[in-house]
């Protein structure tokens, strides 16, 4: 008869056993679009399989940089995540923090039960209309049109408000305005250094969202010089012309930037996507 | 009266200054779209030509679409096959890391939770070439173990599973991350005192963890409801909504009727439709969370 402490031993070695297992699982395709992107294309579909590039072909990246516009696309998908990141960021503090904040404006309950109500039209309703609206302020096929039609984010403001609601004290705004500052040089100077966590949280979540994007961007940009990474990605594997190991290697490039950033920033990643859930 | 309320919205202007910014464009893209898409619902338009008044006809024609309930049972099916190992896997990851004695923890939970910041575009390609039908590392490993080759991809009977298992791939850290939060949020309170009344393991996962994760639950199920119906760019990357019409689910064909077809006013339509019934079923699911705990 196992001993109690041999039993729970064996359990919980059991248990590393078999989650390092799946973790492997769950990495494995991330290993094979790294060494993917490293092989030669008749290596990448050989029988046997190559499991390990030989020789790491690093003139992959050399070529795709030559023969796409891969260049071009990262420098599209980051003004295009930056732009939109901020922009909403800017809009969903300002008005979280006034929600949170003028409790005696006459109508703050309505308007912002209105905001939350907005939460609930989904995106696949207003798609159309939204084009639409694009192609009448000649936006299409521009930045704008990436960066705009999602920054005005109810979520956001909810999330906004909560955090501003619970930390930041009234005594500090009644401070300021006594020193004579404007309202919004106390948003500007005093409230958004304090919202800074809920904004990284929130940020994180938008980048991510504007970086991956492909429907929006299939819809509305047009011209290669305007294509973002996973544009450029889809139409490159569609074409059938590139030769696919610069895909591979493309897309090895369009992932590094958000996994780097998710190992490195891991806790703020998890606190933007447990946050927003939790509360929304 | 008038005039004080009218003071009142004076004193407190950077109020309605600070939060005009969202108003204003919401109205340009969100309410104004939300009622010209329902007035396009009763149109037939392609975008470029004069709009006919059809009433009721897109409504109608729903009924006859053979494809659209095709792309519904699809949204259904691949919902049934990968929600509940993805759930499952989610939270028992979710339980482990949650354990104390466990370590690399980071460590797990970043290999677990990674495909979620990965471009759904890399995914799609990825799992298609490990899927491919001759050359694909599945294959050869399938052969090798002495099995026939399976048709992951090229065939109606295997392209959703093939497609649920990206799906589980990609959401079950999404899900994990999740519930991992609503544990920690378990007062250990809790189970000190089911310990003392004498519980085992199992009675406290009954009766204290699963109660008490519930609205976690509600929420991730909810997300997987609105998920699932609007997939896109999984299928739209992967099989083109194919073999045939094998892995089209409602937002692949959504998109194809509006962006391929540019029949503006039956997509029109057909939102609206569907997005009221994920309405219904999200209060549904809701109405659990009361249910349980009465």
């Amino acid at each position: 008869m196992m001993s109690r402490r041999t039993r729970q031993i064996l359990l919980r070695l059991l248990t590393y056993v078999m989650l390092a297992a799946l973790a492997a699982l769950f990495l494995f395709p991330f290993y094979w679009l790294l060494i993917s992107a490293f092989k030669a294309k008749d290596q990448i579909f050989a029988l046997p399989p190559q499991w390990w590039p030989s020789p790491w072909r690093f003139v992959n990246f050399a070529s795709t940089f030559e023969k796409t516009n891969i260049v071009r696309a990262f420098f599209n998908s980051t003004v295009i995540a930056a732009g939109h990141c901020t922009l909403a960021l800017f809009l969903c503090s300002l008005a979280g923090f006034a929600f949170a904040k003028y409790p005696q404006a006459p109508g703050r309950d309505k308007l912002f039960a209105f905001v939350l109500a907005t939460m609930m039209i989904p995106g696949a309703v207003t798609l159309i209309p939204v084009f639409v609206v694009l192609c009448k302020l000649h936006a299409v096929n521009t930045y704008w049109a990436m960066i705009v039609p999602g920054a005005a984010s109810a979520f956001g403001i909810f999330w906004m408000r909560q955090y501003a609601a619970e930390n930041i004290h009234n005594d500090l705004l009644d401070a300021a305005r006594i020193d004579g500052c404007g309202e919004f040089t106390i948003y500007w100077r005093i409230v958004l250094p304090i919202l800074r966590p809920a904004l990284a949280a929130l940020g994180i979540l938008l980048v991510i969202g504007s970086w991956n994007n492909l429907m929006w961007a299939f819809i509305v940009l047009r011209t290669k010089n305007m294509f973002t990474l996973p544009l450029l990605i889809y139409l490159l594997n569609c074409e059938n012309r590139t030769p696919f190991e610069l895909i591979m290697a493309a897309s090895l490039l369009a992932t590094l930037p958000l996994v780097a950033a998710f190992l490195l920033f891991q806790r703020q990643f998890i606190q933007g996507i447990t946050a927003g859930a939790i509360k929304g | 009266m008038n005039a004080s309320l009218l003071h009142r919205i004076w004193a407190h202007r950077h109020f309605y200054l600070f939060i005009s910014p969202f108003f204003l464009l919401f109205a340009v893209f969100g309410l104004y779209p939300l009622m010209f898409s329902f007035y396009l619902s009763f149109v037939q338009w392609d975008g470029l030509t004069p709009m006919t008044w059809v009433g009721l006809g897109n409504f109608q024609n729903m009924f006859h679409d053979e494809i659209l309930l095709t792309s519904l049972w699809n949204t259904l099916i691949i919902g049934l096959l990968y929600v509940p190992p993805m759930f499952i896997g989610a939270f028992v990851f979710a339980l482990l890391l949650n354990s104390a004695w466990l370590r690399c923890r980071g460590l797990f939970r970043a290999a677990f939770f990674l495909p979620v910041v990965t471009p759904m575009v890399v995914v799609a390609i990825v799992f298609g070439l490990l899927y491919g039908q001759e050359m694909g590392l599945l294959n050869y490993l399938a052969v090798k173990l002495g099995f026939a080759r399976i048709p992951w991809i090229v065939s109606e009977e295997w392209s959703k599973i093939s497609v649920s298992v990206l799906l589980v791939w990609r959401w079950t850290g999404y899900n994990m991350v999740l519930m991992l939060a609503g544990l920690q949020g378990i007062s250990n309170e809790y189970y000190e005192a089911a310990r003392i009344d004498g519980a085992n393991a199992i009675q406290r996962m009954w009766h204290i963890t699963i109660p008490l994760m519930r609205p976690v639950f509600i929420f991730c199920s909810i997300m997987s409801l609105i998920g699932t119906v609007y997939m896109f760019d999984e299928v739209f990357v992967m099989t083109q909504g194919g073999p045939g019409t094998s892995t089209t689910n409602f937002g692949l064909y959504l998109f194809n009727v509006s962006f391929t077809d540019f029949k503006f006013g039956y997509a029109s339509s057909m939102a609206y439709t569907i997005a009221f019934f994920v309405f219904l079923a999200s209060l549904l699911i809701l109405r659990l969370r009361k249910s349980g705990t009465e």
